[in-house]
């Protein structure tokens, strides 16, 4: 064996390692608090109210690894999750309409949204995170205004049944349905010329363009889909909680921003991809269960989120040897 | 002789535990005679000598600043103290705002620029984060007061002319001995607190020392400290951790009702809603409707219209050089699942606590 065998070896071995080593932390971590808590935490019930719990973050970070492939930020996927789950409250709940309808309009709604978004990154030609930014801003706004401020429950319980009442190896349905997109996302990423399109575009427009590719459409598709996954995450959010309220939803954009970087670190690191993405949401899912389940003061958790990515994310470019990030 | 020492041992414990299991039981009664006065239909208490509130009101401005314009118990005190306002001829005015400061010292501003009497800051915002606006309106011959912030307990503010404070402490202290009753003096508590809104401190306090005075066997497991801006990503997983480790707890306690919203999924999805009990503050229509779900056991609440009148009848009282009441004249009443149902279906803020004081101030303020 030469030496640039020896090294092509070494680098194939880094690569593997860095391609497992968030589901080694995982199931360390995982192990850590089993050791812990031997009484509560390895117990499936455990991870099976996780899984659910975590259902409408996962589809969150699924919606922002989409257009953050095409090259876009799609900064109000909270906003539109939001968006999504106080219309099916307000038509359901205060108009009565039928619960299926809703649905239908909520989805609809992230459509719409995503269609806002296309023209005005793709054909006015502003920023993506501009125009996202201030569409968080417009859409809470608008959400503030016709849930008047409150928060209202009474959403029919067919979809609280629907998202957590029914339970499949005791997992409540909310989290195959997350599981669900991720074998689609992951599908069309990995399999279709669609999937191999959007990376072309997110890498290089100019290069993507002079191959034929139709970046625009590209672009547009991108981001309605993004929209659309995020109303999606609204439906589930509401199933969840059977209420929606303006303010909460909000808050998801960052920790659903973390574990779609800290998701392109695992499994194929370098691209944003769904299952690094769930696997990040469960990840930091579990830090947070475990470190409450010890008792231990919620900021700790915020510490354990940021560091848990910037580790991530350092360790992922030292493994490539410091070469030019793919992300950011 | 083993069987002496045993009978020796028995008796000594027996006589030794005796006393706690009188303290529990005082205890018990002690807090079923104080929770008693908050099951009845509130009635009218004057916070003061009656006064002729229209030759006091009459001509004179104030503005009020919620701490946010999007706070809908907020948005309902003021727009009820604008109807009270109409009556006796006091202008009431909203300083619409989001929540930021910048926008609050514009509303200092705008008072002093339009020569209005009073301002209120209501329910929120901390006169030390204003300080120089207070000075400045003192200085324009504005009197700024507080209502619904401040704890009787806290030392108010020097530069305000006065304040109308509402006892958190003794809220605590009512979630303390409804868990003792309803718990046959045994609870194991999950409490939900957000340490740093103030009121936090002296409800959390009320609530620890009753608990420890009336129920010597009830124990707090876990408290769980959320921010506000967390609400909504936090409490939900905590809740789920600390009954997944402590399968014993038989109450959680979101402290503010809003928090219900995040306990409710959580205890449904660890398959204990209707098993654990969950008493809460601040009586929010969709809490009460909770209740009336079956989801959430009891909810304290306050009228917002009650809270309108008494927070005119004790700004004014001030405006005009009388005494101003010690606190704010409102009581606090318990919603559970056997009068829910009078707040409405979907219960409404101002529903189910009978309107004594709506003829109770017009006599005080000689309107009748």
């Amino acid at each position: 064996m030469t030496t640039e065998d020896r090294a092509h070896a070494a680098a194939r071995r880094m690569r593997l390692f860095e391609r497992y080593a968030l589901l080694v932390v995982w199931a360390l971590l995982i192990l850590g608090f089993s050791i812990a808590l031997p009484n509560s935490f390895p117990r499936w019930g455990n991870f099976s109210i996780l899984f659910a719990s975590y259902a409408p973050a996962a589809l969150l970070a699924l919606a922002i690894i989409i257009p953050l492939t095409s090259g876009d930020y799609d900064l109000s996927v909270g906003a539109v999750m939001t968006l999504s789950s106080c219309l099916i409250a307000v038509l359901n709940a205060w108009m009565g309409l039928p619960i299926l309808l809703c649905l239908v309009l909520a989805v609809l709604a992230g459509v719409a949204v995503g269609l806002f978004h296309a023209f005005f990154i793709v054909y006015v030609r502003i920023p993506s995170l501009v125009v996202t930014l201030g569409s968080t801003s417009l859409i809470s706004g608008i959400v503030q205004w016709f849930t008047k401020s409150s928060t209202i429950g009474g959403i029919d319980n067919a979809l609280i049944m629907s998202v957590v009442g029914g339970r499949l190896f005791g997992v409540p349905y909310a989290f195959y349905y997350a599981f669900a997109a991720v074998v689609v996302l992951w599908y069309i990423f990995d399999y279709t010329p669609l999937g191999r399109r959007l990376l072309f575009v997110g890498r290089g427009r100019e290069v993507a363009r002079l191959n034929g590719i139709a970046v625009e459409r590209v672009r547009v598709g991108a981001l309605v889909a993004s929209s659309v996954v995020a109303s999606c995450a609204g439906i589930l959010y509401a199933g969840v909680l059977g209420s929606a309220d303006p303010y909460s939803g909000l808050n998801y954009l960052l920790p659903a921003f973390a574990a779609a970087f800290l998701g392109s670190t695992t499994i194929m690191p370098g691209r944003f991809n769904p299952w690094g993405a769930m696997v990040a949401v469960y990840f930091l899912g579990t830090g947070i269960t475990g470190l409450t389940m010890l008792g231990i003061p919620l900021w700790v958790t915020n510490v354990f989120n940021g560091g848990a990515l910037i580790l991530a994310v350092t360790i992922s470019q030292l493994t490539r040897g410091r070469e030019a990030p793919d992300i950011g | 002789m083993t069987k002496l020492r045993m009978t020796t041992l028995l008796v000594a414990a027996t006589v030794a535990a005796a006393p706690f299991a009188a303290q529990a039981q005082d205890g018990m009664a002690r807090a079923k005679e104080k929770l008693a006065t908050y099951t009845e239909k509130p009635e009218f208490v004057a916070p003061g000598d009656p006064f002729d509130i229209k030759q006091c009101a009459e001509g004179r401005k104030m503005l009020s600043i919620p701490n946010n314009s999007g706070n809908p118990f907020l948005k309902g005190i003021i727009d009820r103290m604008k109807a009270v306002g109409d009556k006796i001829g006091l202008e009431v005015v909203e300083w619409e705002n989001q929540g930021q400061p910048s926008q609050w010292v514009q509303g200092f501003d705008y008072a002093i620029r339009d020569e209005f009497d009073v301002i209120n800051l209501i329910s929120g915002i901390s006169p030390d984060t204003v300080e120089p606006q207070i000075k400045a309106a003192n200085d324009a011959g504005i009197k700024v007061m507080t209502s619904h912030f401040y704890d009787p307990s806290f030392p108010r503010n020097p530069l305000l002319s006065s304040s109308l404070p509402i006892g958190f402490n003794e809220i605590g202290r009512i979630l303390a001995n409804w868990v003792t009753v309803n718990t046959e003096g045994k609870g194991r508590v999950a409490l939900i607190v957000s340490r740093e809104v103030p009121p936090t401190i002296p409800l959390v306090d009320g609530f620890t020392e009753e608990l420890a005075a009336n129920c010597p066997d009830c124990e707090i497991a876990q408290e769980i400290n959320v921010g506000v801006a967390e609400w909504g990503t936090k409490i939900q997983p905590s809740v789920q951790s600390a009954l997944q480790a402590d399968p014993d707890i038989d109450v959680v306690i979101p402290i503010y009702d809003s928090m219900s919203q995040f306990v409710v999924p959580a205890l449904r999805l660890t398959g204990k809603l209707g098993q654990v009990k969950v008493p809460t503050f601040n009586g929010t229509p969709f809490v009460l409707d909770f209740i009336q779900q079956g989801a959430v056991s009891m909810d304290i609440g306050e009228s917002l219209d009650w809270i309108a009148y008494a927070t005119v009848d004790g700004h004014m009282r001030d405006l005009c050089g009388l005494p101003v009441p010690e606190k704010l004249n409102v009581p606090f009443y318990i919603f559970d699942e056997s009068n829910a149902k009078d707040a409405g279906t979907p219960a409404q803020f101002d529903t189910g606590y009978g309107d004594a004081y709506v003829s109770g101030f017009a006599k005080l303020w000689g309107l009748e």
